[in-house]
């Protein structure tokens, strides 16, 4: 189980800045996830971990080994790619054979790992299939299977679920999360799907512009977002302007467009008079149709303008005041009044810094 | 449920059978087939019966005879052997030529394209005169080699003891322009990623090369192979030159003349074109057979890697070496048709214009100049027709049967010159179109079939980049189909056209089966017959010829810097198989 890290990764592609600096370090046998809208530099991230870039800044470590400038066919670092790239003149023996066969090792042991990489992405008997003779599911755990045979040091995949239909993906979340436990290989998979990377990841790394925002496990980054950025990646997000208006031992207190709220402390230091962003999940509004008033702590009364049925939830936009908060309603039983209470815990409130180390988009 | 009847399932389809053709389309296939039919079919069905109908009886006895006739059989070799060898050595050169110019950033990488396309601007018959000069006895070459004492002046080799070599090497750098842009067309086509998949799986260098970049450029390798197969082991022009007996095509127009009294000649002619066919659907076949493996690819990533700049110096002159090598009978040809004397030294040692001024006062020459501009004019344009219509009937499906089409337009690029030519001689005989009479006719016909390959695919190049909704909105407007097409879709593929037009007119200009087979009178010779006539003259006519032969590379030359200023890299679509 080898550890990647990366410190200080400038990569220009062109007359473009791809990498600003990049420092990442994966623990060996972590199936870890890069996370970023397209164009964020992700897959020059991977592929300078792969090989085929060398960073024009930085350093890449593969344990104590240093491989910044080591071609990729020394690596070790098997790549699935976001197109399985299967070599179509050949079979899928001969696919999966591939790198077997340049490590040079005994006939005996090249076809027993054969079979045991093609029986773990359960493909037994298609070895004499070519690929154009697959499903796209199919051709996808070819590629896995070709990459996983060579026992490589690191496992690099490039959005290898993004062809398939939304169903065999989630399908094949499941199967590619217990595979990598299996094998127990460190993993690096690139992606743009915030469901992917949340199902799957172990710990994850969210990328903008050529850096990296946040690194953390899937609810740290989900639930804690250090900015806004993150938070609106990440999933839908309630965002209000708001501006500190008393800093307590247990918490904060912030005036917003409707009312008070009282919020746990942020991670960077606040004062009175600053301003912030003031974010909750959907989920994470209570909704009820109660008369129990509104004395309680974030507790108001909205009216509901609109309530689209998911199937699963509800979701409703309410308006209150001058704001509109969106919220899932789960279970809904029956309809719900005009007129609703909404409630949010302080725990769920999370305080984001008006200043980024980049300028959020929209 | 009630019943489905098999006219109401009839009915049903016909519904949804959205195509249903215009009257004017299907007038306008069924002249198109009429012309193939008239001019490609029954030629060849002419041949046949011809080779296996003999006083009213069927008879195998003209090929069984074939079989017998030892010289036969000895140029049917002698033309594999030629061809096998010419395509194989051109692939050879090709395919690390393209490598280097696709995969590298090297110095002067523009000019050496440029250059690599040179060859093209003449046929390989037209510097054969020039070229033969060159290799005499005591002719420049073993001069030089003489003057670097690397041969004995007192007894020189004698090089045109060799004219398989000769030809060879004539074929090869006449061809090699080809092959390189079917070569770089089949390496621009492979997915890198699958190159990058092979890297990170312990591949590199020559191994990758062979497992990965080289099989799956197999498919355009061997459609470009079938194709220069087919042309060298069917060219006419240089065995003739070099007088080299040992081929088919020799054979074959030396029974032109004998054509309608001696039935072997159609027996010969309709085994070379099975041959020929055979290679073309070979070549098609792989192609087809590799295409049904194409996964869907991933972006075109078409980096061009640095390399230290002596090795990318290096390279840049070793193909600037190749190109010039490649030019080098072009060149014989430019100092043959200047030189006033050229003997016993290196080059020409007086220069004269006196060739050209020849060139206009010579009833055959002058003629046969303005006769090649009319014919390769008339076959431009009729090209351009035929080649508009066809594709615009393929491409928008206008009409039944487009693969048809399609397939039928191609056939020309599988059946030879020589075939096409010895076919209206004979089935053309004795009618107001006999060639014997009055060749123009037919010779701008053959021109125009022999290019039209070319030409249709230029238009489906274009067809397919203008766009068709803007054709639907037009209709939708109120236009009429024609008007639609008039107005909005034939002004965006004007550069097509006139990029076809150009070729088909440079290429007619130096045809040379078609032209030596079909004229017989010497008022209706085109230039290249009136090359080969003057070359066979011992006093000052292949410096005559080569003077034709330069004004012939300039027109084509002219040709290609057009077609390549308005087609740019695009122009390699055209000459694929």
């Amino acid at each position: 189980m080898v550890a990647v890290r990366l410190q200080g990764i400038v990569k220009w592609l062109g007359k473009t800045l791809v990498l600003r600096g990049v420092d990442l370090t994966v623990e060996g046998g972590e199936f870890f996830f890069v996370l970023g809208p397209s164009g964020c530099g992700k897959t020059t991230l991977l592929r300078i971990v792969a090989g085929f870039l060398v960073p024009d800044e930085g350093q890449v470590f593969f344990g104590d080994r240093e491989v910044t400038t080591v071609p990729p066919h020394k690596r070790n670092a098997a790549m699935v790619f976001q197109h399985y790239a299967l070599f179509p003149h050949m079979t899928v023996w001969d696919n999966v054979a591939y790198g077997l066969r340049l490590r040079k090792l005994p006939r005996k042991e090249t076809e027993w790992r054969i079979r045991e990489a093609l029986k773990l992405v359960r493909l037994e008997g298609f070895e004499r299939r070519y690929p154009s003779q697959l499903s796209g599911g199919q051709q996808q755990r070819v590629a896995l299977a070709r990459a996983i045979a060579v026992h490589p040091d690191v496992l690099l995949l490039d959005e290898p679920l993004s062809n398939l239909d939304a169903k065999l993906r989630a399908e094949m979340r499941g199967e590619l999360k217990a595979l990598q436990r299996q094998l127990g290989v460190t993993a690096i998979y690139v992606t743009h799907d915030q469901k992917e990377a949340l199902a799957m990841a172990d710990r994850m790394a969210v990328m903008k512009d050529g850096m990296i925002l946040q690194v953390g496990t899937p609810t740290d980054l989900y639930r804690r977002p250090a900015s806004r950025f993150v938070a609106e990646f990440l999933g839908d997000a309630n965002i209000w302007d708001g501006r500190i208006i008393a800093v307590h031992a247990d918490g904060v207190e912030v005036e917003t467009p409707f009312g008070k709220l009282h919020c746990q402390r942020p991670d960077f230091s606040v004062q009175v008079g600053d301003a912030v962003w003031v974010m909750v999940r959907p989920e994470a509004v209570q909704v009820t149709r109660g008369d129990e008033g509104t004395s309680a702590e974030n507790t108001f009364v909205a009216r509901l303008v609109r309530a689209t049925y998911l199937g699963e939830a509800m979701e409703l936009v309410l308006r209150l005041s001058n704001a509109e908060i969106k919220a899932l309603h789960f279970r809904p039983d029956g309809g719900l009044p005009d007129e609703v209470r909404l409630k949010v815990a302080a725990d769920d409130l999370r305080l984001l810094p008006r200043h980024e180390a980049t300028a959020p988009t929209d | 449920m009630p019943p489905t009847t098999f006219a109401s399932s009839l009915a049903t389809k016909r519904q949804r059978r959205q195509i249903d053709y215009s009257l004017a389309s299907l007038a306008l296939w069924a002249s198109l087939w009429a012309v193939f039919f008239a001019f490609l079919f029954y030629p060849i069905a002419f041949m046949l019966k011809g080779a296996v109908w003999h006083e009213g009886r069927f008879t195998l006895t003209f090929f069984a005879l074939l079989l017998q006739d030892p010289a036969l059989a000895d140029a049917l070799k002698g033309s594999f052997g030629l061809a096998l060898t010419t395509t194989l050595l051109t692939l050879s050169l090709a395919v690390p030529i393209a490598f280097v110019m696709v995969r590298y950033e090297l110095p002067m990488k523009s000019a050496l394209n440029l250059l690599l396309l040179v060859p093209m601007i003449s046929p390989p018959f037209v510097s054969a005169v020039a070229v033969r000069q060159l290799l005499a006895r005591y002719g420049p070459l073993n001069q030089l080699l003489m003057a670097v004492g690397l041969v004995d002046p007192l007894n020189p080799p004698s090089w045109l003891d060799f004219p398989f070599w000769g030809i060879v090497i004539l074929q090869v750098l006449h061809f090699l322009p080809i092959a390189y842009l079917n070569a770089v067309a089949a390496l621009v086509r492979v997915d890198r990623s699958l190159e990058d998949a092979a890297k990170s799986l312990g591949s590199s260098g020559w191994h990758l090369f062979r497992t990965i970049t080289l099989p799956l450029m197999m498919p355009g390798l061997f459609a470009a192979a079938s194709l220069v197969f087919i042309l060298a082991f069917t060219d006419l022009g240089t065995p003739l030159i070099f007088n080299y007996q040992r081929v088919v095509a020799l054979r074959i127009f030396h029974m032109v003349e004998t054509a309608l009294e001696n039935p072997s000649g159609y027996a010969l002619v309709l085994v070379v074109m099975a041959l020929s066919l055979l290679t073309f659907w070979a070549g098609k076949r792989w192609m087809e057979r590799w295409q049904v493996q194409t996964l869907p690819r991933g972006p075109a990533d078409s980096g061009e890697e640095k390399l230290p700049s002596s090795l990318a110096g290096a390279i840049s002159l070793a193909i600037l070496l190749v190109t010039f090598v490649a030019i080098l009978p072009q060149v014989a040809v430019v100092l043959n048709a200047f030189s006033d004397r050229w003997f016993m030294t290196v080059l020409p040692d007086r220069w004269t214009l006196r060739h050209f001024q020849n060139l206009l006062v010579h009833p055959l020459t002058l003629t046969s100049l303005r006769n090649s501009l009319l014919y390769s004019l008339a076959s431009a344009s009729l090209d351009i027709l035929l080649g508009l219509t066809i594709a615009y009937l393929v491409v928008r499906r206008k009409a039944p049967l487009p693969n048809w089409l399609d397939g039928a337009a191609m056939l020309p690029l599988a059946v030879p010159g020589i075939v096409v030519a010895f076919g209206y001689v004979g089935a053309f005989a004795n009618t107001p179109l006999d060639p014997r009479i009055n060749p123009v006719p037919l010779l701008v016909i053959a021109y125009a079939i022999r290019r039209l390959p070319y030409m249709v695919r230029a238009c489906y190049a274009g067809l397919q980049q203008a766009s068709e909704a803007l054709e639907e909105a037009a209709l939708n407007l109120g236009a009429s189909p024609l008007r639609a097409f008039v107005q909005i879709t034939l002004p965006q593929i004007v550069p097509h056209l006139v990029t076809g037009g150009i070729m088909a007119f440079a290429f007619a200009m130096l045809e040379v089966s078609d032209s030596l087979i079909l004229a017989f009178e010497q008022n209706y010779f085109p230039i290249t017959k009136a090359i080969y006539a003057l070359a066979n003259r011992l006093e000052g006519g292949a410096q005559m010829a080569s003077a034709m032969g330069v004004l012939g590379m300039l027109v084509l030359a002219l040709a290609l810097t057009l077609s390549l200023r308005l087609m740019g890299r695009r122009l390699g679509e055209v000459f694929r198989l």
